[in-house]
């Protein structure tokens, strides 16, 4: 069954098109990958799904009902991680997740309980008094999904929920994902580190000027790419890199340096190695690695959008 | 229901958890009663201290004209001489002199009284009271003059006849209640600015939600946008009703103000009022972007309107313009029913003060209405 069913979904504000005839199907027991670029519309599509937005045209079933027709029954089973930290600064771990959870209705010893598992389920079962003024920006965003699943959700919905936090704290939350989809809940993930969603989604949608591009796991996803290769070139990063000589060779459709690693686009047809590597010498770069990748998420999504995912 | 009552309730205790909230919303208005009180103690009135000097000698007219006026209620007499008069008058050591001039006794007696001087720089605020009483006991006692025609043996048997009247007499002094009622309109018009500035700050919370995100998550849970706005909409009420009564409760039982006015029927008055306030927070709330925004519109519209309808200072001083413009704020028609219920008019009898406060609220509320529903912004939230 689908946990959610989106279609012919579109949302226009005057004249522009946010969301474009979209049809799009999340399993139950998935986590969903949902991937776009800024202003590609997937914000809009999470608003609409969560009833904040109404369509302008298409339909949302949610777990089989539409949720237009059972707004209360849809407001219920989701539950939403936003990207920005929706938390009362001014009352502490356990009130404000006790605060949200109380918005679905519970009440007296089910409340105290569901709150007290959501804190410990997201590592603050022992800061319950503490107020967010004293969490580090991990523990913020644990409690921020506390605030989101204390009322046992069927889908969560989590946008963007690993922005700017510590490795440690990233790492729990990813786990905290797999665990509470393990526990039976659907999972819709927005990220813009691509190899979180390649770590936990277990299919992927790329969403771009409002319509799916793409869909289905990341398996199938990377199969789309056979004309497009990425060669990465370790160098000692001194001076300024000569990155637009690279472009100029034939073959060529992007290149960036990231972390001493200069990541080139190219044409897989093209046997351009060799002229990379002399271009970086006559540049007098000092080369230290060089290396083909295999296609990954990020090439998919860079050749079928042809922008970065964080541009 | 229950929704909504457990949105309410957070917000009390976000609300009251803060000791800075009870400062604000239960200590200014208390503070602005107490600055009222002490501004028109100041401005009870003492005696009245005139200097006296006689150019006319031991004339039995002249010295029975002092008698009369250091006799005068509230009226304290000083002897002085003309060259003193005016540095006394000037230092303020008196606050007004009457000048008896030579001959005054015998022109009395001839029925053609010389005027008497009467010196002040305070005007006629100081010098009305005493000249309309001393005019008339002169007018009298010159009326036995001509009336016998330079008999001066008929003159002071009349005379005498005239201080002995024929009847006992009584005097009571009424209380003078205008200062009480200068009072209350007063304290009103400051509780009435402080209910108002309360009513943006606590609907002001929903612009608060929304910069926090917070707003928007509570929209995506099964509450309503319409419940949310409901529940601080009671919130503020609470608070205002809360405000009115312990400002009456201080002004009546700790500061001893009596408005004249019982107290269920002023709490009532303030009730009413305090929808037309929380109306116009809505207005203000739905018109702005951000609590900046919200903060300079408030001081924008309540502070001026405030000062035009009369609460820092009585309309009745005001220009006839302003006054005309008065008629346009709610508070204008507050302070009108308040104004009104201490002059005696029946609160049954003050229907369309009623309808035009409730209509303002109406009217504001209204328009909030309209705004919000026409705001579909939630790209704060995702």
């Amino acid at each position: 069954m689908n946990a959610l069913e989106i279609r012919g979904l579109t949302k226009k504000f005057g004249d522009f098109v946010a969301v474009d005839n979209m049809n799009l199907n999340v399993r139950e027991g998935e986590i969903f990958g949902f991937l776009g670029a800024n202003g590609a519309g997937k914000s809009t599509t999470i608003n609409m799904i969560s009833s904040l937005l109404r369509t302008t045209k298409g339909e949302i079933d949610l777990l089989g009902k539409n949720i237009a027709k059972n707004i209360k029954f849809a407001k219920m089973n989701i539950g939403i991680v936003p990207q920005d930290l929706a938390i009362y600064e001014n009352m502490n771990a356990y009130e404000n997740v006790s605060f949200f959870a109380g918005l679905y209705g519970l009440r007296g010893a089910l409340l105290k309980e569901r709150t007290e598992e959501a804190l410990d389920f997201v590592g603050l079962g022992d800061k319950q008094k503490s107020f967010p003024k004293n969490f580090s920006g991990g523990m913020k965003r644990r409690l921020n999904i506390a605030c989101a699943i204390a009322h046992r959700p069927k889908l969560i919905i989590m946008d963007e929920p690993t922005v700017g936090i510590d490795p440690q704290s990233r790492n729990y939350i990813l786990q905290s994902v797999k665990k509470l989809n393990q526990m039976g809940s659907t999972i819709i993930y927005t990220s813009h580190y691509m190899e979180e969603v390649e770590e936990i989604c277990t299919r992927i949608a790329i969403v771009d000027h409002g319509k799916i591009i793409a869909e289905g796991t990341k398996e199938q996803l990377k199969t789309i790419i056979t004309d497009t290769k990425e060669i990465w070139v370790g160098v000692k990063a001194e001076g300024e890199l000569p990155l637009d000589s690279l472009k100029q060779i034939q073959g060529v459709t992007s290149v960036r340096f990231e972390e001493g690693v200069i990541k080139i686009h190219s044409k897989t047809e093209v046997n351009n190695l060799n002229r990379i590597i002399q271009q970086l010498i006559r540049d007098q770069a000092e080369i230290r690695s060089v290396e083909e990748q295999a296609p990954n998420l990020e090439t998919v999504f860079l050749t079928l959008t042809g922008r970065n995912l964080r541009d | 229901m229950k929704d909504f009552l457990w949105l309410v309730r957070k917000t009390m205790k976000n609300t009251f958890g803060r000791r800075n909230s009870w400062l604000l919303y239960i200590g200014l208005p208390l503070a602005g009663v107490l600055l009222s009180m002490l501004f028109y103690s100041n401005m009870s009135s003492g005696s009245l201290k005139i200097g006296i000097v006689n150019q006319d000698g031991d004339q039995a007219i002249t010295q029975d004209a002092i008698q009369f006026v250091g006799s005068l209620n509230q009226v304290k007499l000083t002897m002085t001489d003309e060259a003193s008069l005016n540095d006394e008058i000037t230092s303020g050591k008196l606050d007004s002199g009457i000048v008896l001039p030579k001959g005054f006794a015998d022109s009395i007696r001839e029925g053609k009284p010389l005027p008497v001087n009467i010196v002040s720089v305070k005007g006629a605020q100081v010098t009305a009271y005493v000249k309309s009483l001393l005019d008339n006991y002169i007018g009298n006692i010159a009326s036995i003059g001509l009336g016998t025609k330079g008999d001066t043996q008929a003159f002071d048997q009349v005379y005498a006849a005239y201080k002995q009247p024929g009847f006992a007499f009584e005097s009571e002094t009424l209380k003078d209640t205008s200062n009480r009622k200068d009072m209350t309109y007063q304290s009103i018009g400051f509780l009435v600015s402080f209910m108002m500035f309360s009513a943006v700050g606590l609907t002001e919370i929903i612009l608060k939600e929304k910069e926090n995100r917070t707003f928007l998550r509570l929209l995506s849970s099964p509450i309503s946008a319409r419940a949310y706005v409901l529940s601080n909409v009671a919130v503020s009420f609470l608070v205002l009703l809360f405000q009115s009564f312990m400002t009456l409760v201080f002004m009546k039982y700790v500061f001893h103000i009596d408005s004249g006015i019982p107290f269920g029927e002023m709490y009532a008055v303030l009730a009413l009022f305090s929808l037309a306030a929380i109306s116009l927070a809505l207005l203000i709330v739905s018109l702005a972007k951000n609590t900046n925004a919200a903060g300079a519109l408030q001081n924008l519209i309540i502070t001026p309107s405030c000062l035009l309808a009369g609460c820092f200072f009585p309309i009745s001083i005001m220009p006839d313009t302003v006054k005309k413009i008065s008629n346009f704020m709610p508070q204008h028609w507050l302070l009108d029913t308040i104004d009104k219920l201490q002059n005696g008019t029946a609160f049954g009898s003050l229907g369309i003060n009623f309808f035009i406060l409730l209509a303002f609220a109406a009217v504001f509320a209204l328009i909030a209405i309209f705004r919000f529903s026409r705001n579909n912004d939630v790209r704060q939230f995702i």
